[in-house]
Order: structure tokens, then sequence, then C-alpha cells
């Protein structure tokens, strides 16, 4: 598996690098709205007295350029990518390699967020100095940081192959996708810090996959965790992997027996 | 005898499909009640093929050749029916399975277009595990075969149609399948380049020893490399034989086709006559009396014949009776 993994990235890395103005625009796109959601919440901070919740102006900037890192680390397009091969019947030939067509869009994944990961953090340095950032991590923070954002990068990733398959029952799974778009951005600690919620939406939040994908390592990277709750999220993110792993598998195998390999 | 590569039995294909009626009404209608429809694809088909063989798999738009390929290739669940390619059963899609066959379908791409084939070579290399000097040895065989060293480092984007179906070809056998499914292989090639890929499927199959399933609707193809026929329409196996019984016992008579030197004329008497074209006539006599019908013609007609000859009728006219028939071959009264 090493060896094909190898042989995947070489051909991916050749593939991507015709794409490099396209690679770096899209990266920028996704870091517009948590640059909007950062300067306005440091506007309200600043408005009342310096904070908000408890979140001062740096810390919102912190939380914020921790949001964009995670959020470029755990982003995944495959279910777009998945019905748009069935429609074009591009699955047909994946499917027909001893290779589950998964490993494909592992290597596409991981080549996207390497290639553009240096001008990412250019980009976060530069918001990070505009808004005086300080940032309270302890060593701690950042080794609970490393399996918190594979783990999130994982669960994106499996809740994105989990919706993918949909796509042998409906055909079309746009609306899905934006659905859960729409939940994510809602209940993922993308509009403000879940700890500034309502009590309601919090529980909802801590229930739902979307915050380990996003707001729990941001929080933990901007070290706005104590240890014992970073450990409690890490088990939360493994038990939603381990989740949408089985699901996963069983939405796979009862997909294949549904495939009509139209356009094939 | 060796145990058959392709053992098929009884199988079956329904897909349910929507259906609706046009309008926007019957759209807001479809909305609340959904209709379905199954459509039969392949209704009980059963055949074998041994080991090395290469059968024609022929029949019209919509008669149910793909879908059986698909299933036979494991991308396609059956409806009902049973299946065994290389010993295992094509749709639970064992490894070793997948690494023993291979499926190439003319219109579908399975290379990465922003990368030059050589590069998709070596992912299909290690995807399919093929030792080194056995990748080697195909690899140098394909491209001589194929004729490929000069497209092998431009990006497949940038090949054209027929290149890129040699490229692909490439691709499928790279790993040495033992059974090859080809679907359309040919479609929209020139003539040239047909001719080419039959050639080259011919000296596969004599190299390898491949068993080799395929659709064409080009029956030139299928002449040139299928000395067995499976027809089938609307998803009913209508004949499983010899290429060259099929034109005896589907049609049941010869064309004479005779030049005559001066005015046309009248050749009613010696058969039914087909067409008729200034001098020339093609005559249709039963397949008995062709010697005798032709030496009477000679006979009779002496030197105002300029030209004359003897033979079966084309295959697209045979494969089309069979069509016509729509019955299994057993059934059909000539």
């Amino acid at each position: 598996m090493i060896r094909i993994y190898r042989q995947l990235l070489v051909a991916q890395v050749q593939a991507a690098a015709q794409y490099r103005i396209q690679a770096v625009l899209w990266m920028l796109f996704s870091i517009i709205r948590p640059v909007i959601f950062l300067a306005a919440w440091t506007a309200v901070a600043t408005a009342q007295g310096g904070s908000v919740g408890g979140y001062s102006a740096s810390d919102f900037a912190a939380y914020y350029i921790a949001l964009t890192i995670v959020g470029h680390l755990t982003t995944a397009w495959n279910s777009f990518e998945f019905e748009f091969e069935i429609r074009q019947g591009r699955l047909s030939p994946k499917l027909l390699r001893p290779l589950h067509p998964l490993h494909y869009s592992v290597v596409e994944n991981l080549v996207w967020k390497v290639t553009t990961f240096l001008p990412l953090m250019l980009v976060c340095f530069v918001i990070a100095l505009t808004f005086q950032v300080t940032w309270n991590v302890e060593w701690w923070h950042l080794a609970l940081f490393v399996p918190s954002i594979i783990l999130a990068a994982a669960l994106s990733f499996m809740i994105g192959w989990v919706v993918a398959t949909a796509t042998f029952w409906l055909q079309r799974i746009n609306t899905v996708n934006t659905l859960l778009q729409r939940t994510s951005f809602i209940f993922a600690g993308q509009i403000a810090p879940i700890s500034l919620m309502p009590t309601a939406l919090q529980v909802i939040s801590y229930s739902l996959p979307f915050a380990y994908i996003l707001a729990v390592p941001a929080e933990i990277l901007r070290g706005g965790v104590t240890l014992e709750r970073g450990l409690l999220y890490l088990v939360g993110q493994a038990v939603w992997l381990g989740l949408s792993l089985i699901t996963f598998r069983l939405a796979w195998r009862a997909g294949l027996r549904e495939f009509s390999a139209v356009g094939a | 005898m060796d145990a058959p590569v392709v053992d098929v039995r009884a199988l079956r294909k329904v897909y349910r499909v929507t259906e609706r009626e046009t309008g926007l009404a019957a759209t807001f209608r479809s909305l609340v009640r959904r209709r379905y429809r199954d459509v039969l694809a392949v209704d009980g088909i059963t055949f074998k093929i041994d080991p090395g063989e290469v059968v024609g798999f022929l029949g019209p738009n919509g008669a149910g050749k793909t879908t059986t390929l698909k299933m036979l290739s494991g991308l396609l669940y059956p409806t009902g029916g049973e299946a065994t390619v290389l010993g295992h059963v094509p749709w639970r899609r064992d490894g070793s399975f997948l690494r023993g066959m291979t499926l190439l379908m003319g219109n579908r791409s399975q290379l990465v277009w922003d990368i030059p084939a050589a590069d998709s070579f070596l992912v299909l290399k290690e995807i399919y595990a093929v030792p080194e000097s056995q990748y080697r040895r195909t690899h140098d065989e394909l491209v001589e075969l194929l004729e490929l060293q000069p497209l092998l480092h431009k990006p497949v984007r940038g090949l054209s149609l027929g290149e890129r179906m040699k490229v692909e070809f490439a691709a499928g056998l790279l790993h040495s399948p033992r059974v090859a499914f080809l679907d359309e292989p040919t479609l929209g090639l020139d003539v040239s380049m047909q001719g080419r890929i039959r050639r080259f499927v011919g000296d596969y199959n004599r190299r390898s020893g491949a068993t080799i399933l395929l659709t064409s609707h080009y029956m030139d193809d299928v002449v040139a490399l299928c000395r067995r026929v499976i027809v089938i329409h609307h998803g009913v196996l209508l004949y499983d034989g010899a290429l060259a019984d099929l034109a005896e016992r589907m049609a049941p008579y010869k064309r004479i086709g005779v030049t005559l030197r001066g005015a046309p004329r009248d050749l009613s008497a010696f058969g039914e006559v087909v067409s008729s074209d200034e001098n020339r006539a093609t005559i249709h006599v039963p397949r008995a009396q062709a010697a005798e019908r032709t030496a009477r013609l000679v006979r009779e007609l002496g030197d105002q014949i300029a030209d004359i000859s003897v033979e079966d009728p084309p295959i697209e006219e045979v494969i089309d009776r069979v069509f016509a028939s729509e019955r299994p071959l057993a059934e059909v009264t000539v």
C-alpha cells in the first residue's frame, strides 16, 4: 500500500502542478469567511469595552486564525466530486481496479492541503500581525492538537464519503451537501465560538459531529481548553470517526448494489 | 478440458427507472407520487466461454450487451442468475478477480487526463502489484504492438481519440489480464485505426492466450477476430455458435452478382432480383441451388456476362435477420 500511495502521490502532484493558480485561489476563497467573522467579533469586543463572554479581541483573532488553519486542514470535497464522478461515468474505471476509490481522494486531498499550506500560513501570519494576536498555548495544547487535527480531518473526510454514498440512491446530492454545510456553519463554531452560544445550542453542537471537525481542534490550537476537556474532545472525535467509518462501510456495500454504472 | 473462464447461468438484470409524462403538471405530480417502471435489460442468458476464445457479443443498441459486460466485470449486481469469471463471482469484486480481468470501453477513459500516460502506467503497476520484470516485459510489448513510444510522455488530454484509445488499451492490459471484456473498442475511430486496434486484439489473444469477449457495431471487427458469436436482443440470447454457421442458418440464400455487357435484361427467372442498376444486378437464390442457378446463368447468357460472383450475404444483413426474428434461433424457421 505504501508503494501505491507513493506512486499516486507523484501522479497527483504532477496533476496539481498544472493548476497552481486555481489551488491558491481556492485556498484564499476558503479564508474569506473566517476573516469576516474575525473582523466582526473583534469590532464587537472592542465596542463592548474589550471582551464578549470572556473572549477578548485578541482571543477572537486567535480563535478565527486557528479556525482558518483547521478549516484548511480538515476540508473535504469528496462528496461533491463523487457525484460528478458517477454522473460522468468516472467511478466505473476505479471500481474495476483492486484499490478502493477512497484512496484516490485521500491522496488528492493530502496533496492540495500540503501544496497550499505554506501560502495559507503566510496569510494567517499577516492576519495575526494585523490583529495583534497573543497565543496562550501550553505544550500539551500542541500535543493534543496533533491527534485532534488528524481525527478531525479523517472525520470530515469520512462524513464526506458517507454523504457521497447517498449518490447511489439520490443521483444528485447537492442539496444534501448544502444542508450539511449550513448545519456545520451554525454548529461547528463558525459563526461564533461555541461557548458564546446559548446552552441549548452548545448541547446540540457537541452532540453533532461538526464541532469535532472545526471548533474542537481550533479551541485546542488557540489554547482555549483544559487538559481534561481536551482529552474528552478527543474521545468525542474518535467516537464520531468510528461511527462514520461503520456507516460508510455499510452504506458503500449497500450502495454498490444500487449502482447502475450509468454512462460508463 | 479446462474449466470455462466465463460461466453464465440464467443471468438477469432489471433496472428500476422513474417515469413521468411531459409537462409542468406531470412534474408536480411526480414530486408527490413517483412512478417507477421495471426495465428488463438482460433476461436469463446462459453461456460459457473457454480459455483463449475470442467471442463476439452482438446485438442492437439496448440489447443488454453492455449490461452483461458490466455484470461480468463486477460493476453491476444482477437481479437474478449466477456467473463466475475466472472462478470468481464478479460482483463480489475480490482483489484476485479484479487483478485477472479488464473491461475496456471505447468511449471511457481510465487514465489521468493531466499527466502523461507513462506516469499513469506506473500508478497502475503499483495498484495491480505487477512485478518489475513482468511489468517491463508487458510494457515493452504493448508499446511495440501499439506503436506507443511517441505518445507516452504527452499529457493524455493532448492525445487524439485514436491515440488515446491505443494508450487506454495498454493501460487496461498492463497487468496481463487473463480475461478481457472489450466494449466497442473501435468506436469513433477512423478505418485505419480500427484496423490497427483489430490486429492488436488478435495479436494479443495469440500471444497471451487471454480470453476475450468483444462487443462491436462494426462487423469487420467481429469477422476479423471472432469465430464464435453470441447474439442477444431485448436481453434474450438468440444465437450462440460459430459465426460461419450463422449465415447458413439465418440466410438461406446466396447472392449472385452479375454484370452484363450491353442492354440490361430481366433476370427474375434465375432468382429474386434484389437490386438492379443499369447492367449490374444482384440475385438471391436458395443456398442449395446456388451452383445450379449459376451454371444456368452462364449457360443461358453466355458471353453477355462481363462478370459474375457468388457469395454469402454480408454479415450485417445476416445479423439484421437475427435481430428481426427476435426469437432464439432454434425456433426460427427460415
